[in-house]
């Protein structure tokens, strides 16, 4: 039997075509992705620097990643074409802090506006909207305009750095911030401190717990998911990352990851039927994003639940959560050791020298994201970006099923599946750019 | 006791879109305020009564259409293309707010197929998109994104049966009739000629080399500040005129110059003006305006 689900509520809309037996298990499924924009064609042709403008429109939710990504691409382009090019530690702190704020709102929001959301959906009781979660992301989003000048869509990174300039007033603005979400995420979401829910090593621990958190794995346990949902158990980090090195995992154990081992393959691209190209690493599929994260910079919580139950909803939910707390912790680090002395920008060689090709990788909220382009001149002759739900959401063969698909193999039902797809935080937008 | 009027019913409609003004407008502080006051039928993110499905097979009435993302006749969401949903929603609702520069002008997606792709009443500057037919129901709220006070500040004021002044594109005069100029805070080196050097100081201007387009870009950054504490300028960054029907035009970090003075003049002030203020301000150099503010911060 084949049934078509809209998946509604992600960022963008996807299509999942679910072929199950007669009890309505799911043997297979097929995510598809409608909308194709074209950024890539749009940057050709451009000044390099205007990708800096068009690259965050590709997302409205990850834009920020995307615009690092393309500033860490332009300053590789510098140096591979043998030109000198250094960034300041402040002006890499700074796009360290509105980077990963990028990745706290965004965590947030999946917690409260799409998981708590759905599985209360699903077991009969709907939920009103989270104004707390909502008004937490919004000061989070605050905190990067302090350094960025607005969250959605800034451009306030450059090759050289960052074009703010700030004083010890934003600093302080934005420890504030980080204060007021620590309290939020200690009453509200986790129900005990910090400190408290990183020292969990068990499930049973985690399902006592009193907060929205613990409300969701009671949701989750109730609709029997929390063991569901396993996949290949191959995980990959390309980018820089507290805590983390660049490293891919499999059963083969943990080695350093190389990005010249990633390709695209478009085999499954279709007119009218699905936009996104497969991200491949040594050819295969492997996990990006908060769980692959969590696992290769060893965090004890996420290990145990590894260790205990595999790459199940459970561990890929608790994940998040948990890069929540560690993000956060690591936001007032660097606030409180940035060295506002050191200069902002350090401005490099004029682009309109420069003829080379290059790439810029970083850790966006769904995981590793590419950007990749070709200059002659200083104009862009080619671009390409590989989003981290192409890793994550691209579709294989029944034998070698993508990273999903694989999850959602054997779920009870379509609805049961589809929100399994959910646990992987799904962006369309991002996509199918 | 007279009963509560009715909330106002909204539906939010995505075409060719980033989500980004979906995101900027859950940053609204008083979101929870406002939907005191509206309800969405549909919404692409917020629990809301009509799944898209249902919003496809219903086409409901509502007081409110907002449009989020360029138009393409064939551009389909949940099956249906694009020409028959808006032109349906559009025409059984009383209010149409295009929230965006891509739903305004065509934007950024436009780029990518500039025959087909256009905004839903303008198309760059031409009126011709396809709800030229309806344009008095129009409010162009252009911007990428557009700043959730701004739109919040257009319910409202249809909440309150008040007349909004529109300009030429139908953007609300009391956001677009101010430059992103404006209540910049580098206006005082604008007065006297004082460009930044070089990008990441927060002294000097970027008009000059940088490519600020903020003296001759309608919109209120620098007056309702983004997410409340900042603008692209008091970032640094230059205004990228991301409000106005060229977005996104090319170059957007340099200056273009004719004989040595920005190409582009501040609106409405004619090159001899400029040119005759300019070459007095410049002569002047103010000691306390070519020094760092703090010294101790590089």
């Amino acid at each position: 039997m084949i049934t078509h689900e809209l998946i509604e509520r992600i960022e963008g809309e996807a299509v999942i075509d679910f072929r199950s037996d007669e009890s309505g298990r799911v043997e297979d499924a097929t995510i598809r992705f409608l909308h194709f924009r074209g950024m890539e064609a749009i940057l050709e042709g451009r000044s390099a620097l205007d990708a800096l403008v068009i690259a965050p429109r590709v997302c409205g939710i990850c834009g920020h990643s995307h615009l690092i990504a393309a500033a860490e691409m332009l300053e590789s382009l510098y140096r591979n074409s043998g030109m000198e090019i250094t960034l300041s530690s402040k002006a890499q702190s700074i796009r360290s802090i509105t980077r990963l704020s990028e990745l706290l709102q965004n965590h947030l929001k999946w917690l409260y506006l799409i998981m708590l959301q759905e599985s209360a959906k699903m077991l009969g009781t709907p939920l009103s909207l989270s104004l707390k979660a909502l008004y937490a992301s919004s000061q989070i989003n605050r905190l990067a305009a302090l350094f960025s000048g607005q969250w959605p869509h800034s451009s306030y990174a450059l090759p050289g750095g960052v074009s703010c300039d700030p004083t010890q007033i934003e600093v302080m603005q934005a420890l504030k911030i980080v204060s007021e979400v620590e309290r939020f995420l200690e009453s509200e979401v986790l129900g005990t401190s910090m400190k408290e829910f990183e020292s969990i090593r068990t499930r049973s621990d985690l399902l006592s717990l009193e907060g929205d958190y613990g409300t969701l794995v009671r949701n989750v346990d109730r609709l029997g998911l929390l063991e569901s949902g396993q996949s290949h158990g191959r995980f990959l980090v390309l980018g820089l990352h507290p805590g983390c090195e660049r490293v891919s995992m499999d059963e083969k154990g943990r080695r350093a990851a190389d990005a010249g081992r990633v390709s695209e393959d478009a085999s499954h691209v279709y007119e009218g039927k699905t936009y996104a190209k497969n991200a491949l690493y040594e050819g295969t599929f492997f996990e990006t994003g908060p769980l692959a994260r969590a696992l290769v910079s060893r965090r004890k919580l996420i290990q145990s639940l590894h260790g205990a139950g595999g790459d199940s909803v459970l561990t890929r939910i608790t994940a998040r959560v948990d890069e929540i707390v560690y993000l956060l912790r690591h936001v007032r680090t660097l606030l409180e050791t940035l060295d506002l002395s050191e200069p902002s920008f350090i401005p490099p060689p004029r682009i309109e020298t420069i003829s080379a090709e290059g790439y810029g990788i970083v850790e966006a909220p769904r995981g590793s994201l590419i950007h990749r382009a070709t200059l002659e001149r200083g104009q862009i002759t080619s671009y390409s970006i590989i989003t981290p739900t192409q890793w994550n959401l691209g579709n294989g063969t029944s034998a070698a099923p993508g990273v999903a698909q694989k999850a959602m193999i054997g779920a009870e039902n379509n609805d049961k599946a589809s929100f399994i797809f959910r646990t992987f935080d799904v962006c369309s937008v991002c996509t199918t750019h | 006791m007279p009963s509560k009027p009715a909330k106002l019913q909204i539906i939010w409609l995505q075409g060719i879109t980033c989500n980004g003004n979906t995101h900027s407008f859950l940053n609204d502080s008083a979101l929870g305020t406002l939907l005191q006051d509206v309800q969405f039928l549909h919404h692409p993110i917020l629990p809301s009564a009509l799944t898209l499905r249902e919003l496809v097979s219903k086409l409901p009435k509502s007081d409110i259409l907002i449009v989020e993302g360029a138009y393409e006749a064939g551009f389909e969401r949940a099956g249906m293309r694009m020409d028959k949903l808006l032109s349906a929603l559009a025409s059984k609702t009383k209010h149409i707010i295009s929230m965006g520069s891509c739903a305004s002008f065509g934007g950024i997606f436009k780029e990518s197929s500039p025959d087909t792709i256009s905004g839903i009443l303008f198309d760059k500057t031409k009126a011709s998109g396809p709800l030229r037919g309806m344009r008095e129901k129009v409010i162009t709220l252009s911007g990428c994104p557009a700043h959730p006070e701004w739109l919040s500040f257009v319910i409202n004021m249809i909440r309150c049966g008040k007349t909004i002044k529109l300009d030429e594109y139908r953007r609300p005069k009391e956001l677009y009739a101010f430059t992103v100029h404006n209540g910049c805070l580098r206006n005082e080196y604008f007065e006297w000629k004082v460009d930044s050097g070089h990008f990441g100081t927060k002294e000097g201007c970027l008009f000059y080399v940088q490519g600020c387009q903020g003296p001759f870009t309608h919109g209120s950054c620098n007056k309702i500040l983004w997410n409340g504490v900042s603008s692209k300028t008091r970032a640094g960054t230059p205004c990228l005129g991301c409000t106005e029907p060229t977005f996104p035009k090319t170059e957007l970090f340099s200056t273009k110059t004719y004989m040595s003075i920005p190409a582009e003049m501040p609106l409405g002030v004619p090159k001899r003006s400029y040119l005759a203020l300019a070459g007095a301000a410049k002569s002047f150099h103010i000691k306390r305006l070519e020094e760092r503010l703090i010294d101790d911060n590089a």
